[in-house]
């Protein structure tokens, strides 16, 4: 274990609040979980890809970071009337 | 332990630990728009930590660079978020 590696395992564990709040609040503020979720899964396959010494595995965490902000986007503007 | 390591050590600390903060406040909040200042809070700064963490160990070669270019991402992009979130919450307020 490096740096990066419990870095990311320390990250992860941020994912837990995000998810309470996606179940225990309202739909609107089960967004905002989402979002943060979105940031730090993002940041947490950049520690892994740094940790891991696989630079490829960055392309993954790019991908994440821009297909979150469009998946969240849809919702908020498309499915915003419904929640 | 070298120089080297306890930068890469604290930029990451300190990454991590604002993000955590970030993640804990979204609970603790009882507003979706105290929520949505601490989503906002944890795509500026922590992603930006990270990057230099990166760019301190990788240099400027891809790594760093596509580090660099997801924590300008999130920067741009979340406010945009943070924009079509709030007005949805209020849409429901009305």
């Amino acid at each position: 274990m490096n740096v990066w590696l419990w870095g990311a395992t320390a990250l992860l564990l941020g994912v837990l609040p995000c998810g309470w709040v996606a179940v225990r609040a309202s739909r609107v503020d089960a967004l905002v979980g989402l979002q943060t979720a979105g940031t730090v899964v993002t940041l947490a396959l950049v520690l892994l890809a740094e940790g891991f010494h696989r630079s490829s595995y960055m392309g993954v965490a790019v991908t994440l970071a821009f297909l979150s902000f469009v998946g969240t986007l849809l919702i908020a503007r498309f499915l915003g009337g419904h929640l | 332990m070298s120089a080297h390591d306890v930068v890469l050590g604290v930029l990451v600390g300190a990454a991590v630990a604002g993000e955590l903060l970030c993640c804990i406040g979204l609970v603790v909040m009882r507003d979706v728009y105290d929520r949505l200042h601490y989503a906002m809070a944890a795509s500026a700064v922590p992603p930006f930590l990270v990057a230099a963490a990166v760019l301190v160990e990788e240099d400027w070669t891809q790594p760093g660079i596509n580090a660099l270019l997801i924590a300008v991402a999130l920067f741009f992009v979340c406010p945009v978020l943070a924009h079509a979130t709030a007005r949805v919450a209020r849409t429901r307020r009305r």
